[in-house]
């Protein structure tokens, strides 16, 4: 366990060369130029081209699949279905490094009997070319006969709802009790309860899901392919039916992931259609086949209800959480509990009741999206703050002063967090930065709104984490880093290197960063839940303080000076107050080498291990740290069309400490951009399971048009259990945005929109009553 | 992936129309719905017959009040002109919120109003302007009103192996003004769910001529000619304003889908009519 934030500790006396510097990342120059391979780009002589059949139906029995004619299609090397993999089932859990049991949600590779989703696979064909395939595809004979599903949350769990699996729809429950709930109403003066809906939303990355698979001469099988996740290979060599050691997974730089590549894609395709053929593989989804083939965004329907005293201290918090789980399990119950445990917000509620469930349905399965259920906690209780402000009459960022968590104060679990919490802070600089508010004219309305969050980096901790990263000093004087952690663009790979040249005192220039290879880069994990800056950003600087060590020892014994005394910066060896003393690094590193001292160091970085929480009351420590801040929003509605314009958008964050501030940017940029489609305009449509939005002209993320310059406001405690004091920022910068937006819609109008997307038309019948 | 299919790149008109005659065969301009249409299996054409040799099919000329566009300018074309800037304001308004700038630098003019659907944004100030198009084939050619060109959800009067060659309309007078309003479900990049055009020309105090062209509220962009003779002959009060958008919001057939319900493209129609005749009448009084 850390010790508690001392804000005292960290801030003198630091002075850092690299870290904390914009500097050029490792991965830009080939990116700007185009050099840059993505898995896409990756062929191979003699390569199979895959396409996936999928169900038009959501519910449904597969009465007949006759793949005879594309079998003899000239051109077609195999067709499999469910037939041909009789013993094989497709894990969906969690991938794990220190052996946890697996939760019991494996599901079937393709189509058995019974279709529980729209898209689900039915047949696998690998064929000469794409065209060939997509022949093949059309030459499947199949019959379908509807089967009776279930589409919402609230029906699938009545009873004689249709069961998508097993013997009931519910997914997961999780419980938070705490303090005295009765008695916390029963001190309110006021009671507010609401109810907030949030849609299914689709990750919409840049690259589709693509893939190479083959086999190697060690029946090694090999997958060049986008994901977040490479520590699947254990995963895929279950489903196929080798040992873990048999499958190697190659990431690639990738064109986003925003979790929808951290489940696994296209793998398991690929490897049973390399190992069946004998012959290297590639798949390539269209944007269509993307949409239905990774899980989505859950939706949450969140009924909060608060008691209030008239001075705006919160008494009592009661909340009931139902999410979507679609038709597989995936990750829905760790989502879920990240929603429970994010409930009450970045607040001291003393008397909180949380009952979460997660439901089965025939909609598309839902799993890891950025925020992982507390992106969808804070759409409900931000806004739920303005709305008890609005009924006892205050202030709503006096509302929230009165009842922000401070450092060192128990979150929901009843955890002390280590580390600086600048709620507050991060809010009351975010909403003054808005400045001066646009004058209203005509039928335009403005409206301001702020959403504060408390939003955890690194995994659960109940999962016992691990991550490992490799340093090594060459004898010229060069640096070389490896590390499994993939790159999804946030600068995961470049940001290992700024931390290891920090502290061995080279330029960004003589190091290399190896990544992403699950057989030869030591494994560090997922890039997920926030969690590899922090993870593999600590490896990395505990196997570079390692080499540092010895190198500094030598050097001071080569100087007669003691090894405090030892400074190493700008590929140079000095001595403290002794200017006759220095050498370069290189010739450190030689001297180094010639002795036989260990010139590497591989490092293991572990996260608190900790039990799971009381299954009662939910209490104990979930997660290592928390990111906090604030979005602050200005709109403009048009109260004629209910068009929406989002005029300012203003983040504010504590992220301990940047390792490269561009990188920070980029990513609250992003999450300013996603957050706004989250408000207003994204929404995957599901009509009784079916697919409505099948591809980008309907399903409409915000444009370069639609989002303003953002104001990125860049706080640093130095706190966080990050390298140098870093805390994460990947999920934190979108988690604040759409409640940020939702009220400053309703400051705008006067009226709240309870369900997100805040689309043009819900603001005409908020504000006109159309029918 | 792409169906199989003949190219023909023809370099002048005459050869286009004769290829254009033979049977499977479609004319790629712009490409930006043909070849989504394709890729998609909508369509399956055996000939395409690529406009691009055509240069004699792009260009924007005014001669004596009549400005002539070749049907084979983009969208981006009508961007850069002074000649457009000056003669058609609407048409630059939706020119500029067609789609992103990508489709913006292909797609062609005649291509939107070929594509025949009802919310192309271009044809509701096309309409308002009183365009007219010329339609050629190996047979000949002829000249009708935008307005008698469509008669149905993707349906006009085109005969097989007919182009739209070009449009042209009378430049407006300096008393006059017109407006486009594209209401979508973002700003960039946006299928429009209701598109109004208006046009005003007052003469001493009276408004003498009055076009209303809605986008995407009907099979096909149309006229709303009841909220027109509410305003023309007029002097234009709040109340006659009101009324015409009514009347325009009444002649709308809507219907419901994924972007939004026919209640709502009714109401916007009405708000918006209301408003653009507002602002004209305004500028102009």
């Amino acid at each position: 366990m850390s010790a508690p934030f001392d804000p005292n500790r960290n801030l003198a006396n630091v002075s850092l060369r690299h870290v904390g510097k914009p500097l050029v990342r490792t991965d830009a120059p080939g990116k700007a130029t185009g050099r840059t391979p993505y898995a896409g780009d990756y062929v191979m002589p003699g390569m199979l081209h895959a396409k996936v059949l999928r169900s038009p139906m959501p519910s449904a029995r597969l009465v007949r699949l006759d793949v005879s004619k594309a079998r003899a299609l000239e051109g077609v090397a195999l067709v499999l279905t469910a037939r041909d993999l009789p013993d094989r089932l497709a894990p969906t859990d969690i991938p794990g490094q220190t052996g946890q049991t697996r939760l019991k949600t494996d599901q079937q590779i393709l189509v058995r009997e019974r279709v529980r989703y729209h898209g689900e696979p039915l047949a696998l064909i690998a064929a000469e070319s794409v065209d060939v395939a997509e022949k093949a595809m059309s030459l499947i004979d199949y019959d379908l006969e509807p089967w009776p599903g279930v589409f919402d949350p609230e029906s699938a769990m009545r009873p004689g709802a249709p069961v998508v699996q097993g013997t009931d729809n519910i997914v997961a429950r999780h419980a938070i009790g705490k303090g005295d709930i009765d008695a916390g109403f029963a001190a309110a003066d006021m009671v507010v309860e609401r109810t907030y809906r949030t849609q299914f939303i689709e990750h919409a990355f840049l690259e589709p899901e693509v893939g190479l698979a083959w086999v190697d001469e060690n029946d090694v099988v090999n997958i060049r392919v986008s994901t977040q996740v490479i520590e699947h290979f254990r995963f895929i060599a279950d489903a196929i039916g080798v040992p873990h050691n048999k499958v190697r997974i190659m990431g690639a730089l990738v064109g986003g992931g925003f979790g929808g590549k951290e489940d696994i894609t296209v793998e398991i395709y690929l490897a049973l259609l390399a190992k069946h053929t004998g012959r290297p593989v590639r798949l390539e989804f269209t944007r269509e086949d993307s949409f239905v083939g990774h899980g989505k965004r859950h939706p949450f329907i969140l009924t909060y209800k608060t008691g209030v005293k008239r001075n705006g201290k919160i008494t009592a918090l009661d909340v009931r959480l139902v999410s979507d789980a679609g038709a597989y399990v995936f990750l829905s119950p760790y989502v879920l509990l990240y929603g429970a445990i994010a409930a009450p917000g970045p607040y001291l509620i003393e008397n909180l009741k949380v009952d979460a469930v997660s439901v089965a349905t025939n909609n598309m399965y839902t799993s890891a999206f950025r925020g992982f259920g507390s992106a969808q906690a804070c759409v409900a209780y931000e806004q739920q703050m303005d709305e008890v402000a609005q009924a006892i009459g205050i202030d709503r960022l006096d509302l929230r002063r009165r009842n922000y968590l401070k450092t060192g104060e128990p979150t929901a679990t009843g955890y002390r967090v280590p580390s600086a919490v600048w709620t507050e802070r991060c809010a009351d600089i975010a909403w003054q930065a808005l400045g001066e508010k646009t004058p209203a004219k005509g039928a335009i309305r403005i409206g301001r709104g702020l959403a504060a969050y408390q939003q955890s980096y690194g995994r659960l901790t109940f999962l016992h984490d691990t991550s490992e990263a490799w340093v090594g000093v060459e004898v010229d004087g060069t640096v070389i880093v490896r590390s499994g952690v993939t790159d999804i663009g946030a600068g995961q790979a470049s940001a290992l290197a700024q931390i290891a040249i920090e502290v061995l005192g080279v330029n960004m220039e003589n190091v290399v960063v190896y990544n992403s290879d699950s057989a030869v880069t030591p494994l560090a994990g997922t890039t997920t839940a926030t969690r590899a800056l922090y993870m593999t950003g600590n490896a990395a600087r505990v196997a570079a303080e390692a080499v540092r060590g010895r190198l500094v020892a030598r050097a001071a014994k080569a100087f007669g000076v003691p090894v405090d005394d030892v400074v190493l910066a700008d590929n140079k060896v000095s001595a403290l107050d002794r200017p006759d003393k220095a050498m370069s690094f290189a010739d450190l590193v030689r001297l180094c080498a010639t002795e036989g001292i260990q010139r590497s160091e591989l490092a293991m970085f572990r996260a608190p291990f900790t039990d799971r929480l009381d299954p009662a009351t939910g209490q104990g420590q979930a997660f290592a740290d928390f990111t906090y801040g604030a979005h602050a929003i200005e709109v403009a509605v048009d109260t004629e069309t209910g068009e929406v314009t989002v005029l300012k958008s203003v983040a504010c964050h504590d992220v301990g400490q940047c390792i490269n501030p561009a990188a920070v940017e980029g990513q609250i940029e992003g999450g300013a951009a996603q957050g706004q489609g989250y408000a207003l305009s994204e929404e995957m449509i599901y009509r009784e399971g079916r697919l409505m939005t099948p591809s980008l002209s309907e399903y409409l993320i915000p444009t370069a048009m639609d989002v303003p310059v953002v104001k990125s406001i860049i706080l640093e405690s130095r706190s966080g259990v990050g390298p140098f004091g870093a805390k994460g920022i990947g999920e934190p910068a979108l988690t604040p945005v759409a409640p940020a937006i939702a009220n400053a819609v309703a400051d705008a109008i006067g009226r709240r929109i309870h369900d997100l997307p805040i689309t043009p038309e819900k603001v005409v019948r908020a504000l006109h009553g159309i029918d | 992936m792409y169906a199989t299919f003949d190219l023909d790149r023809p370099g002048d008109l005459a050869a286009a129309l004769a290829i254009l005659r033979t049977k499977g065969a479609v004319a790629l301009a712009g490409g930006t719905n043909l070849i989504v249409d394709m890729r998609a299996g909508r369509e399956r054409p055996q000939r395409v017959v690529s406009l691009d040799k055509l240069g004699v099919l792009r260009g924007i000329r005014q001669a004596r009040g009549q400005v002539t566009i070749g049907g084979r300018t983009t969208v981006t074309d009508l961007l850069l002109s002074p000649v457009i800037a000056k003669t058609a304001p609407a048409l630059v308004e939706s020119a500029r919120q067609f789609a992103g700038q990508m489709v913006r630098n292909t797609a062609t003019v005649a291509g939107n109003i070929a594509c025949g659907s009802p919310a192309a944004d271009l044809v509701p100030p096309l309409f308002a302007l009183d365009a007219r198009l010329t339609l050629v084939s190996a047979r000949g050619r002829r000249t009708v009103p935008i307005e008698s060109f469509f008669i149905g959800y993707k349906k006009d009067i085109r005969r097989p192996g007919e182009l739209i060659s070009r449009i042209s309309w009378k430049a407006p007078s300096s008393r006059s003004c017109a407006l486009f309003y594209k209401l979508a479900r973002r700003k960039g990049d946006a299928i429009t769910v209701v598109g109004v055009a208006v046009a005003l020309d007052v003469e001493r105090g009276r408004c003498r001529r009055a076009r209303v062209a809605l986008g995407a509220v009907a099979p096909t962009v149309f006229r709303a000619r009841e909220a027109e003779a509410i305003l023309e002959g007029q002097t234009l009060t709040p109340e006659l304003i009101e009324s015409a958008a009514e009347a325009a919001a009444a002649a709308a057939r809507p219907i419901d889908d994924i972007r939004a319900s026919a209640a709502y493209r009714r109401h916007g129609v009405h708000a918006l009519v209301r408003r653009l005749i507002g602002q004209a009448w305004e500028k102009l009084a």
